[in-house]
């Protein structure tokens, strides 16, 4: 799969998680990527981010939701 | 016509070209010939305590048919007695009452020495003063040049000793061989200076020959390291010479010096925060009429840029240079390829497949050979666009983001401010 394939399907994830309400809750980085904790309620969901631009993408998505705060 | 007149510090020139302190200004008769000529200024090479040099001294690089590329010597401060060149000084000053006359200094770093020669060099009506804290070889290991330039404590407290006996301008040339420069520029201006100028030469060996094994140049046999300078230390001055006008901390003036070699690189220091420029490589590959077209080129320049004087270029860009964490991390270019003038050398599929990210698809049109950025997989690099041959084959383009700046200094603390 390309990057550029890979990054889209992360953003997609990203997106789907923020369509169904959750909300990023907990982001941390290490050398196997970012993990952003989603949570909606009780649940919580972790996704791991591997590419370069979902990574940005989601920061974009951090600053959306803090603004929003 | 642009008034090209500077003013550094209180040291007045007719323009902002002076020759450094090297052996374009090694005598009088030189440095009558280059006023003559038309250089603004010059920077009498280096005066100070009695030395010797070697037969053998210059090198240089070429690469791929570029004549000095980058040149090396192992030269040292005058060898002409002091009382010859404070003589000559005079008479130049004399016969050159508006052009800038400086003297470039270095002693033991003892106060009693730099009290003595600055005494001597002003009786005879010199513009102002550099200390040369710069010399990489020879010079050092008598704890002098860039053996003191190294170390801020022994900057600060030289410029101290000559500021208490100079009445003229006083300039402190620092060396690159150092982590941080703007540490030893600081240093500098705590101490007193009116200016700062930069680069002198970078520590180097030209090379090795390769029939006799014998160091470039040698000297019988042996060599030692020499000090670089020319086209290929360029990007290293203006570095050190946008972070020293950046900091604002080295609140003085700067004198720019390292490969300039034509109008067009003295533009790109004066807008980096230089107030005036000095050249030696250039001058001793080409002879003192470039500083002609040097002068022609940045006067056409300032007109075309509707400036009146050069003094409103001084450090136009130096808000431009930032830090690496300020930058945007989604501004976002791409490769694109003009098929009409391409020549099919293939040198940009070439790198961007070996070496960048295997975006550059290759396809006939036709029957004609073609390529094609995929956009989506371009990361902006620029490689191939810089080994393209061809202008105008490849440009980079801007294309908008879908998402807004961000910095990575804003990045981090928005994530940090999740995690608390
Ligand atoms: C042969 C030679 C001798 C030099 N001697 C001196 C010197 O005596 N004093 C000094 O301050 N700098 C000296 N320099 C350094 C130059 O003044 C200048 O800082 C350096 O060459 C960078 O400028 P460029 O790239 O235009 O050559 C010398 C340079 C060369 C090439
Ligand atoms: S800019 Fe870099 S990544 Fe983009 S096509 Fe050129 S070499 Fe490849
Ligand atoms: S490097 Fe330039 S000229 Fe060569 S194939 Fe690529 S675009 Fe064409």
């Amino acid at each position: 799969m390309s990057e550029f394939q890979q990054s889209m399907e992360e953003i997609q994830k990203i997106d789907q998680y923020l369509d169904k309400g959750y909300k990023i809750n907990d982001v941390y980085e290490n050398l196997s990527g970012m993990f952003v904790e989603f949570a909606q309620q009780e649940e919580v969901a972790v996704l791991q981010i591997l590419t370069a631009d979902a990574r940005k993408y989601f920061a974009a998505k951090l600053q959306e939701q803090t603004s929003l705060q | 016509m642009a008034d090209l007149h500077i003013n550094l510090a209180g040291i007045k020139s007719p323009n902002p070209f002076w020759l450094a302190s090297a052996p374009p200004t090694n005598s009088g008769y030189q440095v009558q010939r280059a006023f003559e000529a038309g250089w603004g200024g010059a920077v009498w090479k280096t005066l100070g305590e009695p030395i010797l040099n070697v037969s053998s001294r210059f090198a240089a690089v070429s690469y791929n048919g570029q004549r000095v590329a980058g040149f090396n010597n192992i030269e040292l401060i005058t060898d002409r007695p002091l009382e010859v060149n404070l003589q000559e000084i005079y008479e130049t000053k004399k016969k050159f009452p508006n052009h800038a006359i400086i003297a470039s200094l270095m002693v033991e770093p003892k106060q009693e020495k730099w009290h003595e020669i600055v005494k001597r060099v002003e009786d005879v009506g010199v513009d102002g003063l550099e200390l040369n804290f710069g010399c990489p070889h020879g010079m050092a290991e008598r704890g002098m040049g860039s053996a003191s330039g190294q170390v801020p404590e022994l900057v600060e407290k030289q410029t101290y000793w000559v500021k208490e006996a100079a009445r003229t301008p006083v300039i402190v040339k620092l060396t690159p061989n150092i982590t941080d420069i703007t540490v030893t520029a600081e240093a500098a201006t705590r101490g007193g200076a009116d200016a700062v100028s930069m680069i002198n030469t970078i520590n180097s060996l030209a090379g090795v020959d390769l029939d006799s094994w014998n160091t470039v140049p040698h000297v019988a046999g042996k060599g030692a390291h020499g000090g670089y300078c020319g086209p290929a230390v360029k990007p290293i001055a203006l570095n050190m010479v946008a972070e020293c006008a950046r900091n604002p901390l080295v609140n003085v003036p700067i004198s720019g010096i390292g490969g300039i070699s034509n109008w067009q690189d003295a533009a790109e220091f004066i807008l980096m925060g230089a107030t005036g420029v000095q050249v030696c490589t250039a001058a001793m590959h080409h002879g003192f009429s470039i500083v002609e077209d040097m002068i022609d080129g940045l006067n056409n320049y300032l007109d075309d840029k509707g400036l009146a004087s050069v003094m409103d270029l001084v450090g136009r860009s130096v808000q431009r240079y930032s830090n690496w964490g300020d930058l945007d991390l989604n501004y976002k270019i791409v490769a694109e390829i003009n098929n009409d003038v391409c020549i099919n050398c293939n040198k940009c599929h070439i790198a961007c497949e070996d070496t960048s990210h295997q975006c550059i698809d290759l396809y006939t049109e036709d029957g004609r050979p073609m390529l094609k950025v995929r956009e989506e997989d371009c990361v902006g690099c620029n490689l191939c666009s810089i080994v393209c041959p061809v202008d105008g084959a490849i440009s980079m383009v801007e294309r908008p983001s879908t998402i807004p700046p961000m910095t990575w200094n804003e990045r981090q603390t928005l994530i940090s401010s999740l995690s608390k």
